[in-house]
C-alpha cells in the first residue's frame, strides 16, 4: 500500500511536469493549480489514503507527500514566472517612448523682464535694495529736485510727455532718488527699476522703455566706488572680461557725470568680427549702456542732505539696451508688439 | 555742431589727424558724432581751361568748347551758358561724375555734337544760388587740379554733440580751447586790426543805449558803420560757412553768422536808417503786443518777452530774431551792429513759446561770455569793414548795468581726490585749472595749504561751484583712468528684504504666470482714446497726454485690457491663432487728491484665446473657455493661500459678457479682487477675433496686501479613514452648481469634511442636468461605521429636494 501510494505521488509530479507547458496563460495555470493542489485536487485526493495508513508507514508517506507538494508548487510557480515574463515582454513591445508627452503649456517672461530680473539680482547681490514709485510724476521730483529748474536747457535733453503743466510721465527713474532720499536718512543703497517715457519714436527710440536706477549715498563714496560697482556688475551681467569705460558727459543731477560704455559684447572690443566691421558697436569696440556720476550737491540740498558730510553715486541703465545686447535682438520695436513667436524665444 | 578743422587750426596749431582729435575731444566730454567731408559731392570736379570756343552749328545758344582738363587730350564739351569764353578756367564734371543733385555725367550728343563732360555753374556745384552762367575760376588755377583743392575748400569737418552745460564750446574758439587743453598746445586769438574812422563820427554821439533791467540784459554794446556796400561775401567766407552747413546771405549778415560760429557771440545788424530816433532801448514787451520778425511772421508777445526798441517801436525780439522793420537789405549802407548779453531763461522762454529756435537763441539760453563779447564786436566790425567797404565810427555805444563779476570758489584738493577716488597732485590740479583759464590763489602762510581760492573764467559759466572744478580736474586727467574699487554697502538692520518689496511680489506673480503656461506681454502704458471708447470705458478718470506723439498714444490705460487686446489683433494678423498671454502693469485713473494727480494700480491681466492646448496629440482639442480663465484665477488664489472666492455674475459690464466678479468673502463683506469675462463678440470682432477672448483682470496691489496677511498654518494629518458617498442631483439647467453646494452645506450634515463636484452631465437640449457631488465624511477620533454615515447622508438626500427644485 505504501509502495503504490508513493508511486501515485511520483506520478503526480511527472504528470504536472508534462502538462504545465500546455498552460499558455495565467488562467490555464490557475486551473492546473486547482487540479493538482486545490482542496479537491489530485494531491488532496491522494492524501485520503494517507489517513488510513498504519503508524509505521505514516512518517515516510507524510514526508513524501510534503516533498511532492513542494515540487508541484515549484513547478507551477516557475511556469508562472515564465508566463509573466512573456506577457511583460509583449506589453513592452507595444510601448512607444517616442510618442509626444502630455505637455503643459509653456510660459515665458518678456525679455525686458528677464534682463531686469538679472540686473536686479546682480545689484541686490551687491547690497542694493529695490524701491518703486509712480510713473506719473510731478515736475519737482522729475526735474526740479534733480537740478533742472524750469527754463533750464538741460530739459531739452529729454523730450517730455506732459499730463499737465506740472505733471509729467516720468522721463527717467531718477525721481526715485528724490523720493528715496526725502523719506530716508543716509546711508542709502537702492535700485529703482521701471518704465519711463519720452516724446520720441523712431527706429532706435520707443516712447516707453525701461530703466534701472542705482543710488548709493554714504560718507566717503567716491567715483572709484562707482566704477568698482559697475565693473563688478557688467562682469556678472555679460562676461568676466567685459570692460567699463567712463566718457565724460553731463547730467544735471550728477557732477562729475559720465556716459557708461562697455566693451562690445559681440566683438569683445575688437571692432570687427571675422574681418567684417562689428554691427553692434559700429567698429568702435564700445557700446553705451547708460549714464552715471556722483550725486550733484544741489540734489543733496534739495532733499535735505548735507553735501559736506555725504557723497554718493548714481547710475541709470537702459534695460532694452541690455536685453538687445544680451539676447542679440536687433529691432527695438519688437519688444512691444508682443508677437508670440518673439515671446516664445525667451522661454 | 559742425567744426571745420581748417578753421580750428587758425586758433590752435594742431597738426594731428582728425580722428585723433575726435577721439581726444570725445574722451574730454565733447562727443564727436561724425567726421564729415562737406564737399564730398563735388570732390571729383576738376579745373578745366577753355582752349577754344566755337558756335554750335545747329543751335544759337550752345557753344562747343575745347577744354584742357590736364589730360593728354583736350575734351570737347557742349555748353549752354552765355558767359563761357575762350581762355577761361572753369569747373568741369568729367564723364562718370555724379553731380550733387544725383545726375550722372555721361558722354552725350547735343544737337548732333558730342559732349564729353559738363562745365558747371555755382548752383550746380552747390556753392551758391548763382546759375546765370558757368562759374569762372581764377586764372592761376591749373587744368586738371581738383576743384576742392584749387578753392582750398574745407575737407574735414567734425560734428560735435555739445551737452547743455558747455555753452562755451558752441564755437570754433571753444573747441580750440579744448583741443589746446587736450594736446598741451597754445591758443592764439585772431589779430584785431580794427580801424576806427574818426572822420565818420562818434558812435556814442549817434546812439544811446538804455537798458530797463540789468538782470535781463547785463550789457548792450553797439558799433556804427557807414557806407557799407551790400553784396556777396568773399569766397573764403562763403565756402567756410557752407562747409559747416550755414547758407551765405550777404556780406554784412554773413559776418554776423561767421562771428557767431567762430566766437559763439550772437550779433545783430540793423539798417540804421530804418531805426527811429537816436536811442536803443532794451525793455520787455507789453502783454498782447506783436512784432513782425524778419522771417515775415507776426509774433504775439507776452510781458515776459524781451524786446529791442528804437525811439518809437520794437525793432527786434531780443536774442531770438530781428524785426522785419529794421533788417539789412541790399540797399542798406548804414549799419548798427548789436552785441549784447541777455538773461538765458528769458530767451529760452520766448524761443520755446514761439517755437522759434535760432542759432542765436540756442547760445543765449545756454550763456554767452560777457567779457569775450567786446572782442567779438570789434572783430565783427573789422570784418564788416573789410568785406563791405564800410567805415567804422569811433567808439562803442554801450550800457553795462551789470558788469561781469569774477566768481571765486574754494578748492580743496583732498576733497577732490576723495570724490574722484584719485590721487591727483597739486601740480596737476594747478596746471589744469590755470589751463582752463581759472585764476588760482594760493593760501597765505599759516592758512590751510590744501585750500585754494579759484576764480573761473567768464566763458565757463558752468564752473559755479567747487565740485565743478573737481569735475574739470577729473575730466582732464581722464575719468576713464579712475580705478575700480568695490564699496562696502552698509545696511540698516530693518532694511526691507527683496521678497517683501513691490518689485519682489510682482516678480513672484510673473513667475506664477509663467508656471501657469502664460507668456508675458509688455505694452505701452498709453493707448488711444479710440481704444478706450471701443471698450465703452468711462470718459471720467481718464488721464490725457497733453502733447501726445500720436492719437493712438494720447491717454493712459484705465485698465489692462486695451493693450492685451491690441496684442490679440497683432498676433492674429501674424497667424498666431492660439494665445495665452499675461501682463503685469499699471492702470491709471485721475485722482485730484494725489500729488501726481493720478492713482496708479498694478494689475494682472490674463488672456486666453483659441485652442486650449497644443494642437498636438495626445491633448483633446477644444477652445479656451470660461473654465480655463477661471481655473487660472483659482490656481492663483490657491498659490497665494487666499482660499476660494465667490464668482458672481455682473450684468451690464462695459466690454465683458458674461462678466464674473471674483470676490473674496470676509468679515466686512466681500472684497473684489477682479473680474473674469468674455470680451463681447462685437468688440472682439474689432480685434479680428472670431473665437472667444477670455480675460481676467485682477488687482495685483490688493493681492499683495492680502497675501502678506496670510501664512501657511500646519494642521495634523487625519488618523482615521474617511467615508465617501456620491450624490447625483438632477436639477434645472439654470440652477447654479454653487447654489446646490450651498444648499448641501446649509443642511449641515455632521462629520462632513469636504464636498466636491465630480461630474456634470448635461444632455444636449435637455432643460435638466445632472450634478454629481462627492461628500467626504470623517471623524477625527475614530473610524466611522456605515450606519452613522447613512444617517447624515440621508439628511442630504432627503433635504435637498425640499430646499431646491431638484431630484436625487
Amino acid at each position: 500500500m505504501l509502495k503504490s501510494f508513493l508511486e501515485g505521488l511520483d506520478g503526480l509530479t511527472l504528470e504536472c511536469e508534462a502538462r504545465r507547458g500546455q498552460a499558455c496563460s495565467l488562467k490555464d495555470l490557475e486551473a492546473l493549480r486547482v487540479e493538482f493542489l486545490g482542496r479537491k485536487g489530485k494531491l488532496a485526493g491522494a492524501m485520503v489514503a494517507l489517513a488510513q495508513m498504519g503508524p509505521e508507514d505514516k512518517p515516510a508517506a507524510g514526508k513524501k507527500a510534503n516533498e511532492v507538494k513542494t515540487a508541484l508548487t515549484a513547478l507551477l510557480e516557475s511556469r508562472q514566472a515564465e508566463l509573466e515574463a512573456e506577457s511583460a515582454q509583449g506589453a513592452l513591445a507595444g510601448f512607444d517612448p517616442s510618442l509626444p508627452g502630455r505637455r503643459p503649456a509653456p510660459g515665458s517672461l518678456h525679455p525686458v523682464t528677464l534682463a531686469m530680473q538679472e540686473i536686479c539680482e546682480v545689484l541686490t547681490g551687491l547690497g542694493f535694495e529695490v524701491v518703486a514709485g509712480p510713473e506719473v510724476e510731478n515736475d519737482w521730483n522729475n526735474f526740479e529736485a534733480l537740478n533742472m529748474p524750469p527754463d533750464h536747457p538741460a530739459r531739452d535733453m529729454q523730450d517730455t510727455l506732459y499730463v499737465s503743466e506740472n505733471i509729467v510721465l516720468r522721463t527717467h527713474t531718477s525721481p526715485l532718488q528724490v523720493r528715496t532720499m526725502m523719506s530716508r536718512k543716509p546711508p542709502v543703497a537702492v535700485i529703482a527699476p521701471g518704465k519711463v517715457y519720452r516724446r520720441d519714436s523712431d527706429i532706435t527710440h520707443t516712447p516707453m522703455f525701461h530703466q534701472i536706477e542705482a543710488l548709493l549715498v554714504d560718507t566717503n563714496v567716491s567715483m572709484a566706488d562707482l566704477r568698482g560697482t559697475l565693473t563688478a556688475f557688467v562682469r556678472q551681467l555679460f562676461s568676466p572680461d567685459t570692460k567699463v569705460r567712463f566718457r565724460p558727459s553731463f547730467f544735471p543731477f550728477t557732477e562729475p557725470s559720465a556716459e557708461l560704455d562697455i566693451s562690445c559684447v559681440l566683438c569683445g572690443g575688437e571692432g570687427h568680427v571675422a574681418g567684417a566691421p562689428c554691427r553692434v558697436c559700429k567698429r568702435t569696440g564700445w557700446v553705451e549702456i547708460g549714464g552715471c556720476g556722483m550725486v550733484d550737491p544741489n540734489v543733496f540740498r534739495q532733499v535735505g542732505y548735507d553735501p559736506e558730510t555725504v557723497t554718493g553715486f548714481a547710475f541709470g541703465l537702459g534695460v532694452e539696451r541690455v536685453a538687445m545686447l544680451k539676447y542679440g535682438i536687433g529691432d527695438l520695436r519688437m519688444f512691444f508688439e508682443n508677437d508670440v513667436r518673439f515671446l516664445e524665444q525667451f522661454s | 555742431m559742425f567744426i571745420s578743422l581748417q578753421w580750428l587750426r587758425e586758433f590752435v596749431p594742431y597738426t594731428g589727424t582728425v580722428q585723433d582729435l575726435a577721439d581726444r575731444l570725445t574722451m574730454q566730454g565733447l562727443e564727436v558724432e561724425a567726421i564729415l567731408d562737406p564737399f564730398a559731392s563735388i570732390a571729383k570736379i576738376v579745373v578745366g581751361h577753355v582752349v577754344d570756343r566755337a558756335q554750335h552749328p545747329e543751335a544759337d545758344k550752345l557753344s562747343v568748347c575745347t577744354v584742357d582738363v590736364g589730360g593728354p587730350e583736350a575734351l570737347q564739351i557742349v555748353c549752354g551758358a552765355p558767359n563761357v569764353a575762350k581762355g577761361q578756367n572753369v569747373p568741369v564734371a568729367l564723364m562718370g561724375t555724379t553731380m550733387p543733385g544725383g545726375m550722372e555725367i555721361k558722354k552725350a550728343k547735343l544737337r548732333g555734337v558730342v559732349s564729353c563732360g559738363m562745365i558747371c555753374s555755382e548752383r550746380e556745384l552747390g556753392l551758391s544760388e548763382e546759375h546765370a552762367g558757368i562759374m569762372v575760376l581764377p586764372a592761376e588755377f591749373k587744368p586738371g587740379q581738383l576743384l576742392v583743392d584749387a578753392l582750398k575748400l574745407e575737407r574735414e569737418v567734425i560734428e560735435v554733440s555739445i551737452t547743455p552745460n558747455r555753452a562755451d564750446c558752441l564755437s570754433v574758439l571753444g573747441i580750440a580751447r579744448e583741443a589746446a587743453l587736450g594736446f598741451g598746445l597754445p591758443l592764439s586769438m585772431p589779430k584785431l586790426n580794427l580801424v576806427e574812422d574818426e572822420g565818420a563820427g562818434d558812435a556814442t554821439k549817434v546812439v544811446r543805449i538804455d537798458i530797463a533791467d540789468g538782470e535781463l540784459c547785463p550789457v548792450y554794446r553797439a558799433r556804427v558803420l557807414t557806407g557799407a556796400s551790400i553784396g556777396k561775401s568773399p569766397d573764403w567766407m562763403r565756402y567756410r560757412l557752407l562747409a559747416i552747413g550755414q547758407r551765405p546771405i550777404s556780406n554784412i549778415v554773413d559776418v554776423t553768422n561767421y562771428i557767431l560760429m567762430e566766437l559763439g557771440q550772437p550779433l545783430h545788424a540793423f539798417d540804421r536808417t530804418l531805426l527811429k530816433g537816436d536811442v536803443i532801448r532794451v525793455a520787455p514787451a507789453k502783454d498782447g503786443q506783436s512784432i513782425t520778425t524778419l522771417d515775415g511772421a507776426e509774433r504775439k508777445l507776452l510781458g515776459s518777452d524781451l524786446l529791442i526798441w528804437d525811439a518809437e517801436r520794437p525793432v527786434a525780439l531780443a536774442g531770438v530774431m530781428g524785426g522785419a522793420n529794421s533788417s539789412i537789405s541790399d540797399a542798406s549802407t548804414e549799419v548798427l551792429l548789436e552785441c549784447a548779453i541777455f538773461r538765458p531763461g528769458t530767451i529760452r522762454k520766448t524761443a520755446r513759446r514761439l517755437a522759434l529756435p535760432s542759432e542765436a537763441s540756442y547760445r543765449f539760453e545756454r550763456g554767452v561770455d560777457q567779457v569775450g563779447s567786446l572782442f567779438a564786436l570789434n572783430r565783427a566790425a573789422q570784418l564788416m569793414a573789410e568785406v563791405s567797404g564800410a567805415r567804422v565810427l569811433k567808439g562803442i555805444a554801450c550800457a553795462e548795468p551789470k558788469p561781469w563779476a569774477d566768481r571765486s570758489h574754494i578748492f580743496r584738493i583732498d576733497r577732490c581726490n576723495a570724490l574722484l577716488g584719485l590721487n591727483l597732485t597739486p601740480e596737476f590740479c594747478r596746471t589744469t585749472l590755470t589751463g582752463l583759464g581759472c585764476g588760482v590763489d594760493f593760501p597765505n602762510e599759516g592758512a590751510d595749504p590744501a585750500c585754494w581760492q579759484v576764480s573761473s573764467p567768464s566763458h565757463r559759466l558752468d564752473l559755479e561751484r567747487e565740485v565743478d572744478l573737481f569735475e574739470e580736474c577729473g575730466r582732464v586727467h581722464g575719468l576713464d583712468r579712475i580705478p575700480a574699487v568695490l564699496p562696502k554697502i552698509s545696511k540698516a538692520l530693518d532694511s526691507v528684504q527683496l521678497s517683501d518689496t513691490e518689485f519682489g511680489f510682482l516678480q513672484g506673480l510673473k513667475a506664477w504666470a509663467v508656471g501657469a503656461g502664460l507668456r508675458e506681454a509688455v505694452n505701452y502704458s498709453f493707448v488711444g482714446t479710440d481704444d478706450l471708447d471701443r471698450l465703452n470705458l468711462p470718459v471720467e478718470g481718464r488721464i490725457m497726454i497733453a502733447n501726445p506723439l500720436s492719437e493712438d498714444q494720447n491717454v493712459l490705460r484705465l485698465e489692462i485690457a486695451p493693450g492685451l487686446l491690441n496684442n490679440v489683433r497683432h498676433n492674429l494678423s501674424q497667424g498666431n491663432a492660439s494665445l495665452r498671454l499675461f501682463e503685469v502693469a499699471k492702470a491709471f485713473v485721475a485722482d485730484p487728491a494725489s500729488d501726481t494727480s493720478a492713482r496708479e494700480n498694478s494689475r494682472l491681466g490674463l488672456l486666453v484665446h483659441g485652442a486650449r492646448h497644443s494642437q498636438e496629440w495626445p491633448w483633446e482639442q477644444g477652445e479656451a473657455d470660461y473654465l480655463d480663465a477661471k481655473g487660472l484665477v483659482e490656481n492663483l488664489l490657491t498659490h497665494y493661500r487666499l482660499g476660494s472666492a465667490d464668482y458672481v455674475l455682473e450684468p451690464g459690464h462695459a466690454y465683458l459678457e458674461p462678466c464674473v466678479r471674483v470676490e473674496l468673502p470676509g468679515k466686512n463683506g466681500p472684497t473684489l479682487i477682479g473680474r473674469i469675462g468674455r470680451v463681447q463678440p462685437k468688440i472682439a470682432d474689432a480685434y479680428h477675433a472670431r473665437k472667444d477672448i477670455w480675460l481676467a483682470d485682477l488687482d495685483a496691489d490688493l493681492l499683495r496686501s492680502l497675501t502678506r496677511a496670510t501664512k501657511p498654518v500646519f494642521k495634523s494629518l487625519p488618523k482615521f479613514p474617511p467615508v465617501r458617498r456620491d450624490v447625483t442631483v438632477i436639477c434645472p439647467a439654470t440652477l447654479k452648481a454653487s447654489e446646490v453646494e450651498a444648499a448641501i452645506r446649509e443642511l449641515k450634515p455632521k462629520l462632513l469634511e469636504s464636498l466636491a463636484l465630480v461630474a456634470v452631465y448635461a444632455p444636449e437640449g435637455s432643460p435638466e442636468r445632472n450634478l454629481t457631488f462627492r461628500l467626504t465624511y470623517r471623524h477625527a477620533e475614530r473610524t466611522l461605521v456605515d450606519k452613522e454615515v447613512d444617517k447624515e447622508h440621508g439628511k442630504v438626500l432627503g433635504g435637498l429636494p425640499q430646499k431646491l427644485p431638484v431630484r436625487i
